[in-house]
């Protein structure tokens, strides 16, 4: 992990002379990476970005402790309702507890576009609302899976078809399936594309075709979002390095090197954007780790199926106006305690378990 | 039914051999908790389909059970005691289908929160159990890289940290040397499944006389025939498009040897099963070379504890969506740079698992960047982190290796 001579502290700004973000983006790692391949010394090669562009204008949690269900969607529905869920991770279903952007839409009055999800693998479309009776699919937040668009939009251009294929890879432990849909969601289908990022689906599919990944497809959407809508509380999810589970560690690497691009791609968008610069709150934060090289129970990085430590163990950069820069805090948190701390930044109590993250004030 | 009602007539499905070992074992299955005892019943109904160190392993395991103090041994089973169950896998005919049971009771310690409390008391019960000192001088030989750029100085750097790195090794006798020891040690102590060869693309040598040696010898190219029945059962299920991992993972763990005609491979049951579930338990075994050869290491490390282990790694095929992979797998379009990198790894997790099974300094490697000078050399003779220059044979550097 980083050594206190990696990183300076104490050149952040006298906290008075900041302001509350205005606008929040989450982005969630939903294929666990450990600290071997980021932030400890041997990972840090894979990470350049995030290490010297990103950490310095942030502060860093290196010791975020994921007590719930190692499964992404489970794990990363825990993380947007602040509570540890306990359903079956390879069933999609929606959350049984209200999430950020319910809270976020009930509480601040919020229109229907201003809280967004984009997450590229299978099974998503029901985490931007609860089944809670008191919020559900009114207070929901649009969900876009780019790669359930694609896909559909292959169908509709039949001669531009299998030449994308490769952009509909999920991950070696969650094929491809069809989830049955319900009015309780709201998952933005092809026949909105339009309508909503003004995005013809011809041009959809001509874009789809410059990129190397679903990672970098959905960061396309995150941006067309900003533009058009420009949402006050965006979840983005990046999952290519869920490839890991196919045991071929060379697309384990080249996924994190790629999220690693994504997340200053990203950064630099908002801080290019006029209506997210210096007003506006990002979160880095991989779902869990993965499994120990030298845990019998395990196959290392491969999976993440044993609960230890290494897998259970992730980190947390958060950068924004309101937050201090180039300082890394040891003390151990929890991946529930993001929602509290959002909520409490944005002006809404979620009542939830999780702490609110004091450094983050 | 609670294990302490179980009668030998439950076992009335179970193989003679399996069934034997259940009723000698009857007093001591009783005591488990319901937890672990459908565990211990997975194990047992595979006996006759397993390799000769499980075999002893499982007699060891319930003897040193057995003899325990009742103190004792309930004091070990008390925290897997206190794991509770719910009424529906309670229910459930765990003596018949004991790995259904496995699987659920797997959801049940992940949804409630006890998993990480399960693993604990299991570590615990298992550490106590005493481990019969196995003295074996083994020897764990890997080559990879073939194809790839194998200039770059950090190659192989989590193995040469452990050890010896060589530069100037004799390559033009390497493969034939590592054949060379490979069968002169099958030869030389012949042990049931206790020397192995395994290829991640065709073989680098002419099969062994039978009954000269007891070496293994097999390859991804070998067990195409069974890859391609597995390849079509995944694609169908993609195709049917109802569920996903679950489904996908249940139906290629209960697709049995004789589902893939296994027996066209190998007339040896215990052969059949393995060679099977390389495929049907292993991830991504089914479309990538390399994470066939590095599964196939730990699964033969951790089942058949083996004396000598030749691994080779060969290109895989070039990455595409998964769904593309099973359908059409390409043999011709190979990604020889990336290999390189999962094999690295493969074989530092390789390393690992030897020497999870060998006495200290009972274990010698060589990892070779096939076609080039560049090796790792591990063993009781080589010091952490040092490098030579010296220009050595695969058989100079084993001997060094084993301080001789």
């Amino acid at each position: 992990m980083l050594s206190a001579t990696s990183v300076r502290s104490g050149l952040a700004l006298p906290l008075a002379s900041m302001r509350p973000a205005e606008k929040t983006i989450v982005v969630t790692f939903g294929g666990g990476a450990r600290d071997e391949e980021t932030f400890a010394e041997e990972g840090q090669e894979n990470i350049p970005n995030l290490l010297e562009k990103l950490l310095p204008q942030g502060t860093f949690f290196p010791q975020v402790r994921n007590a719930g269900i190692l499964g992404h969607y489970v794990a990363t529905a825990s993380i947007v309702t602040g509570v540890y869920e306990r359903f079956n991770n390879f069933v999609a279903q929606p959350p049984p507890n209200p999430t950020l952007f319910e809270y976020f839409r009930r509480e601040l009055r919020r229109p229907l576009d201003d809280a967004w999800v984009i997450a590229p693998s299978n099974g998503f479309q029901k985490i931007g609302c609860s089944s809670n009776s008191a919020f559900g699919a009114r207070f929901g937040a649009g969900v876009i899976l780019p790669k359930r668009l694609l896909n559909a939009a292959r169908g509709s251009l039949p001669r531009q078809g299998d030449q994308l294929q490769y952009l509909l890879q999920d991950n070696y432990e969650m094929p491809e399936y069809e989830v049955k849909s319900s009015s309780q969601e709201r998952e933005m289908h092809l026949d909105t594309l339009e309508s909503t990022l003004r995005l013809s689906v011809d041009d959809f599919v001509k874009r789809a075709r410059t990129v190397d990944s679903a990672d970098e497809l959905s960061l396309f959407i995150t941006r067309r979002l900003m533009d058009q809508h420009a949402p006050s509380l965006m979840m983005l999810t990046l999952h290519d390095m869920d490839v890991a589970h196919s045991g071929a560690y060379s697309l384990y690497i080249d996924a994190i090197r790629r999220a690693d691009r994504l997340c200053v791609e990203l950064w630099q968008a908002v801080q290019t954007h006029p209506e997210y610069k210096d007003r506006t709150a990002v979160y880095f934060m991989p779902d869990f780790g993965r499994d120990a090289d030298d845990d019998p129970a395990g196959n290392g990085f491969q999976h993440h199926r044993t609960g230890s430590d290494m897998a259970r163990t992730t980190w947390l950069l958060a950068m924004g106006p309101h937050i201090r820069q180039n300082v890394v805090v040891e003390r151990p948190i929890e991946s529930i305690d993001l929602v509290p701390t959002i909520g409490k930044h944005l002006g809404f109590d979620t009542k939830t378990p999780g702490r609110y993250i004091e450094e983050l004030r | 039914m609670k294990p302490d009602q179980l009668q030998p007539e439950n076992f009335r499905d179970y193989s003679p051999v399996a069934r034997a070992f259940t009723v000698q074992n009857l007093a001591l299955l009783r005591r488990l908790p319901l937890s672990i005892c459908p565990s211990f019943l997975v194990q047992i109904s595979d006996l006759d389909t397993c390799f000769p160190r499980e075999r002893i392993l499982l007699q060891n395991q319930c003897a040193a059970l057995e003899a325990m103090q009742p103190g004792e041994l309930d004091s070990l089973l008390a925290p897997i005691r206190a794991i509770t169950l719910p009424p529906d896998i309670s229910a459930m005919n765990w003596v018949k289908a004991p790995e259904l049971f496995v699987e659920r009771l797997s959801e049940v310690l992940w949804s409630s929160g006890q998993i990480n409390a399960f693993h604990q008391a299991s570590r615990t019960l298992f550490a106590a159990i005493p481990d019969p000192a196995d003295g074996k001088e083994r020897l764990l030989l890997i080559a990879l890289g073939r194809g790839a750029d194998l200039s770059r100085r950090s190659l192989l750097k989590k193995l040469a940290r452990r050890g010896l790195r060589l530069e100037a090794l004799q390559t033009n006798t390497a493969a034939q040397q590592m054949i060379g020891v490979l069968r002169q040690r099958s030869e030389r102590t012949k042990e049931d499944y206790g020397h192995w060869y395994i290829d991640g693309g065709e073989k680098w040598m002419a099969p062994a006389q039978q009954g000269k040696s007891s070496l293994i010898e097999t390859s991804y190219t070998e067990l195409a025939p069974l890859r391609d029945h597995l390849l079509q059962r995944m694609q169908d299920i993609l195709q049917q498009k109802k569920s996903g991992a679950e489904l996908m993972r249940s139906a290629l763990a209960s697709t049995g040897p004789s589902a893939l005609d296994s027996d066209k491979l190998s007339s040896d049951p215990v052969l059949q099963r393995f060679y099977t579930e390389l495929f049907t338990k292993g991830s991504g075994t089914q479309v990538f070379s390399t994470s066939f050869v590095q599964w196939s290491g730990r699964e033969l490390t951790r089942r058949a504890k083996p004396s000598t282990l030749l691994l080779r790694y060969a290109p895989r095929q070039r990455y595409r969506s998964l769904n593309e992979m099973i359908e059409k797998p390409l043999a011709d379009a190979l990604d020889p740079e990336s290999s390189l990198i999962d094999g690295e790894m493969g074989a530092f997790y390789n390393w690992i698992e030897m020497n999870w099974i060998s006495a200290p300094g009972k274990l010698t490697t060589l990892v070779w960047a096939e076609g080039s000078q560049r090796a790792v050399l591990i063993g009781p003779g080589t010091q952490p982190n040092t490098i030579s220059h010296q220009r050595v044979t695969v058989l100079e550097a084993l001997a060094f290796a084993q301080g001789s």
